[in-house]
This record gives C-alpha cells, structure tokens and sequence, in this order.
C-alpha cells in the first residue's frame, strides 16, 4: 500500500505584518531578541477553476501571518482556524545565521509532543516556528518558517483504493450536516459519528468515548485540510494522526480520515471537494516520543534555507515617489 | 511631490461632508450607511468577504468601528492582463451574461473579448509597464536616478527571486537528515486524478507556464467621492509580495498607471497598496445601475402582475421583509428597482473589468 505523502504547509506572509514587525521593533522590542508567540491562520484548502482550459487548479496549502500575528486572539472568518507560534527576530544577519536551529525546533516539538501527549491537549496540534532578521533601513525581511511534523516509523499508509471523493463516502444529507456544524464552529481537528442519515461532528478530544464505544465503524477522523492536491492530505493531518495513535495504539491501526475541503455547500453540479480515505499503520512504539520534521524549503531553489521579502518597492519612501503620477 | 499631494488628499477627505442623503440612483454614489448594507449583503452572500475593523487610530467615525472596510484573501490570478491582447479581431466575441433571472432582455451585460487566447508569443513575454517618464524636466538628474533604479527592479520582476547573494552559507541541508518520504513533493510530477490539478501541469507542453498569484483584496469607503474603493495586494507563486510593476500586469492596460496606482492604505498606519482611483466610479457606476435598475423594474412590474405578492422575489434574493412586501403590494405602481444592497456586486463587476484576470467577481455563480 502507498505511503501516503502530506502537503507541506507554505507559508504567507502578509505585507502588513512586516509593517507590524516594523513597527513593533521599533516602539516594543528594541534590542530584544526574545521569543515571543504569534499566530498565524490557515483555511481550507481552494481549488480555483481555469475559465480558459476548463481544469481546476489547486490553491497552495497555506499558512498565512498577517497584522494581526501579535494580538491574543484575533477573530477568525469561517473555515479558518488560529495556529500559534513561536517568533524570535535577531538583531543581526550573523545572529541569525549562526542560530542553533535544531535546538529552536526541538524546543517547539518538544512542547507540542507533551502538551498533546502527557497534557492530552490537542489545541497545540498545529505549531510553528518563525525566525527573522530585520533590515529595515533597506526594507528586507528574511525570514525561515519550520512547521513541525512527527515522522510515524513505520509510515501511515493508505489503502488501495486511495483517496476518494466524499461523496463516494457518504451522503449529501451527512455532508450538509457536517458542513453546518463546521460552519456554526471551525474546529481545526473533529470525530464525525455517522447514523443512517445523518453525521454528528464532535471535540477531537472526545476520543476515549468514541474509540472505546463499539461503534468504531462509523467514527470518522475529520481535520480542516489546507492542501488542495487530491492525493495529498494537509501537514495538519501528520500531527493529528501521531497524536492518535500514541494515546490510542490498538485502536488505530486503521481509521477512516476524511479531509475537509469545502468551505461553501457546492452549487451548479459540482461535488464536493472534501477527500475520504481508509488510512493504516503497521503498528510502531506508541510510548517512544518520534522525530520531527518540518522546516520549510525555498520554494525557487527546493532546498533548506532562510528566504527574503523585499518590500523596498512597497514600502520605501523614495520608490513610492516614482511610482507616483 | 507625492507626499505633499497624499497630504493635501487627507485633508480634503477630512474636510468633505458626510454624504447623507441617499440617491445612488441619480448619481451613483452612495451613502456610509448604504456602503455597510451593500457590505454586509455581499459578506452574507459571499462569505469569502469579510468586515475589517483595520488600524484603531485611522478609524472612521462614520463607519462602525467594526465595519471599516472589506476585504478577501487569497484571491487567484492566472494570468497577466497584459498577455491578454486586445485586437479588433475580438470585436465579435462579445458574449451577453445576464444577471439574475434571465428573462428580461434588459438586464444583460456584455462581457467582451470572451473566450479569446492569451497569444503564446505576449504570455511568454508579459508586457513590461514601466514607470510613467518624469513629465517636469527640472529635476533631469533625479528621475535618471529614479530610472535606473526602477529598470533594476523591472528587471528582477521575471526571475522573482529574491538575491540570496549577498547573505551566504543560508542554506543549511544538513538540518534534516535526508529525504522524508511521507512529504508530498512541492509539484507533483504525475497526473493526479480527481479532476485537480497543480498549477505547473498546465501548458507545460507550450512552454508556457501558468504563474498563480494571489490578490488580497480590499474595498473601503472613499468620503470625498462617496463610492467604494478598491485596493490590491499581490503575492507571485512563491507568495513573495509583487512589486508595483508586477502588479500593473495585472491590471488592463488601459488603466494601468492612468487609474491604478499605489498609494497609502487608509486604514493602516504604513500600508500601501494598489488602487483604482474612485473619481469615474460614481459616473459609471450611475450608468450601470441605471441600465439596470430599468430592467428590474421592468421586471418587477410583470412579475408583480403575475403572481402577485410573491414575485418580488427575483431580486430580493429571499431577503425580502414580509414588511416590504405589505407595503409596495399596497402601492401597485411604484416598484422599488434595484436594492442598494447589491451596489457592491455590481461594483466588483465593473472592477473586474480593470483587473480581467484576477478573480474578483465571485458573484458570477448568481
């Protein structure tokens, strides 16, 4: 059976967060190199559908920061839910680049694995690192996102019959359902207990109930899936499924996983987006605390580095006045 | 020069009355109160549209202060305007689309240049638009300065890399060790079933590769011309932010750098953004409204005579207070036309006529 392969998260950064950062350099943080936690947003994985050739095209599987990464808790439109992080900017390109990396990471994967684990927090499923440095006289940002992953050994697999459409799955009766309880309230990661005709969508932390319950069947492991590649489900499954299956070895060998896609009920014939697929694990050490993986790849050069926005054109005063008529 | 001028635009948006009385049909422009409406109609409808409440201390006290503007992200471009040429031969593909209900023959619009190619040769060159020449010669030195500056930038706009150059030694192999077989490569090389498909699977054989950018785009209340506002942030396919050169490619060459232009984002401190100068929208949004607003009536009057109470429904689109129903169904002349509320919609259909390519209108599913 295939490995199943996730979507990497790509990250988003919106230019008004580094006008945020700017900002907060500036009049907060100073010289402070200290970490600090933000959050950062992601939706539901879009497909967006060509009007010349007719071919749907997918959306990239996005985690997006925008102004409004340093506030508490800010107000999320449906279909999208908070992923905090932990944000540390150095004072210099050097200090940057000399940054014990692995350690940063470790930290980060670290708290996720005993908050999900030893805590049975499932909220701190989805985490993130971000570092930057700052140029702001030459309105540089280089910045690295590491998104961490537990690596299961043995791998999950899916079965032969792959990733399907939902709707081979289950009926548009259960999917309205389940989209109306998801739109009333976004959950990041969800069981769906389907009867006859109907789903009913409960907490992800409502497992010991479900998996202990003999209905095992019907429990479907639902999470908001950001990928939009009908073969591969979102990073924020890879998590979900470690934490599973650390607390619930023997009941998940097997589970029904269904990636939740639609942020609108479809109209005009079209089917939902939503995948469903039959997801396997050979067993593993359900106690042993797995490796991470995670850092984010430059998307021109596929390698492991730092990336730069350069947001002279946007942002400095002498280039706007070009750009004026 | 253009600090002065953002100034004085400031100070004559805080010195212009409110607009109070509400008559977009004569004139196109609308009140704050008819702006939220609309809004909120649009972000009911389409909920890929949300209030903003922006920057605290750049509120407007005419608007609530959780409703200060609109926006939506993430809004997909897949191609450059300007690889969309316009010739006298598209004349004939205008094709009509109709609003609503589709009986009325007055309320259609015509969406030009329908179903026409990008030619290969313009999409493998998107058309550079550089920077208006400095009109004032006095100033020669500094706008060679500036030229040269800007044809760097222009430049860079196809690699779209960001240098690395001057920062060595940034990438760091050896922070994973090896491959993870259960990442998904970044471009899936086969052909994936489920009818989606990435971005770089199309026109791969042509040579001609699709580059999806990404919009965040927002709509404000403009005070001094008492109409919507539309401004633009864009993001290439790595979500690297576009340069303002890049982004006039998106925009009808028409308007590029004539109506579109970058300026500061009202509702934040330091923002800017690209946006389409409001001063023609009221003249056509007017005549817009006008042609329709002819055809619902129109509309509204045979449905009223045939169904009675119940064929209001067309272009209430089930809002409609039974209250409202009452009331004109007891006045059988007057009709009441087109609702202030869908004033947005129609406004993004207008915008979507400056930005061709970028996926503004949503509301085609109506």
């Amino acid at each position: 059976m295939p490995v199943i392969q996730f979507a990497p998260f790509a990250s988003l950064v919106q230019p008004a967060f580094w006008h945020e950062l700017t900002r907060m350099k500036i009049d907060v943080l100073r010289l402070s190199d200290e970490s600090l936690k933000v959050t950062g947003s992601y939706s539901v994985g879009r497909c967006i559908r060509d009007r010349e050739t007719g071919q749907d095209i997918a959306l990239g599987c996005n985690l997006s920061m925008g102004a409004d990464a340093f506030e508490r808790a800010p107000q999320m439109p449906t279909m999208s839910v908070l992923a905090s992080g932990v944000f540390k900017n150095y004072n210099t390109i050097e200090d940057f680049k000399a940054a014990d990396k692995a350690a940063l990471f470790n930290d980060v994967a670290n708290e996720m694995w005993s908050s999900a684990i030893d805590k049975r927090d499932s909220s701190k499923l989805t985490q993130f690192l971000l570092i930057t440095f700052s140029d702001l006289k030459k309105y540089q940002y280089y910045y690295w996102f590491a998104f961490p992953a537990f690596v299961a050994k043995p791998p999950w697999e899916i079965s032969e019959s792959g990733w399907k459409g939902v709707d081979e799955q289950l009926s548009t009766a259960q999917l309205e359902s389940i989209f109306n309880s998801l739109h009333a309230e976004t959950r990041p990661f969800f069981f769906v207990q389907v009867t006859s005709d109907t789903a009913q969508v409960h907490s992800i932390d409502q497992a010991e109930t479900l998996f202990s319950s003999t209905m095992t069947q019907s429990v479907i492991v639902g999470f908001l899936d950001p990928s939009a590649s009908p073969e591969n489900p979102g990073w924020p499954l890879r998590n979900l499924l470690a934490y599973l299956h650390a607390l619930y070895s023997t009941q998940t060998s097997s589970l029904n996983v269904i990636c939740w896609r639609d942020s609108e009920i479809p109209t005009h014939g079209r089917a939902w987006k939503s995948r469903f697929g039959v997801v396997t694990s050979a067993g593993g050490k359900p106690n042993v605390k797995p490796t991470a993986v995670g850092w984010e790849r430059h998307p021109t050069t596929n390698k492991l580095s730092a990336r730069m926005a350069d947001l002279a054109p946007m942002m400095d005063p002498t280039r706007l006045a070009d750009q004026a008529v | 020069m253009h600090a002065i001028q953002q100034q004085y635009w400031a100070v004559r948006d805080y010195l212009s009355p409110v607009l109070k009385e509400s008559k977009f049909k004569e004139h196109g422009r609308i009140t704050p109160e008819e702006f939220v409406a609309a809004g909120d109609f649009l972000s009911y409808k389409f909920p890929v549209w949300t209030w903003e409440k922006g920057d605290a201390s750049k509120a407007r006290d005419y608007l609530p202060i959780d409703k200060q503007y609109l926006v939506t992200r993430g809004v997909p471009c897949l191609r450059r305007a300007t690889s969309l040429a316009y010739t006298d031969a598209d004349e004939d593909a205008e094709r009509l689309l109709s609003f609503g209900d589709s009986s009325g023959a007055a309320d259609e619009w015509v969406e030009t240049h329908a179903g026409r190619k990008p030619t290969l040769d313009s999409a493998n060159t998107p058309g550079e638009i550089d920077d208006m020449p400095d009109l004032d010669g006095e100033h020669e030195l500094a706008s060679a300065m500036g030229n040269v500056s800007i044809t760097s930038t222009a430049g860079a706009t196809i690699s779209e890399t960001p240098d690395l150059d001057d920062i060595p030694d940034m990438e760091e192999e050896d922070l994973e060790d090896g491959e993870d077989e259960a990442t998904a490569a970044p471009k899936p090389s086969v052909h994936s079933s489920g009818g989606v498909i990435d971005a770089s699977q199309i026109d791969v054989a042509n040579g001609n590769l699709l580059q999806v950018r990404t919009y965040d785009v927002m709509i404000t209340y403009d005070k001094y011309y008492q109409t919507p506002r539309i401004w633009l942030i864009g993001y290439d396919e790595n979500r690297t932010p576009l340069t303002p050169p890049q982004i006039f490619q998106d925009v009808s060459a028409d308007h590029a750098l004539k109506t579109v232009t970058i300026e500061a984002f009202p509702h934040s401190a330091t923002l800017q953004a690209a946006s389409v100068h409001p001063c023609k929208h009221a003249s056509v949004m007017k005549k817009v409204i006008e042609r329709m607003n002819a055809g619902v009536v129109e509309e509204q009057l045979a449905a009223r005579k045939k169904e009675g109470k119940e064929g209001k429904k067309k272009w209430g689109f089930g809002r409609k207070s039974a209250a409202k129903d009452d009331k004109s169904a007891g006045d059988e002349d007057e009709v009441e036309g087109m609702r202030v509320d869908f004033y947005l919609v129609v406004f993004l259909k207008f915008i979507a006529s400056i930005v061709p390519t970028i996926e503004v209108d949503s509301t085609t599913a109506f």
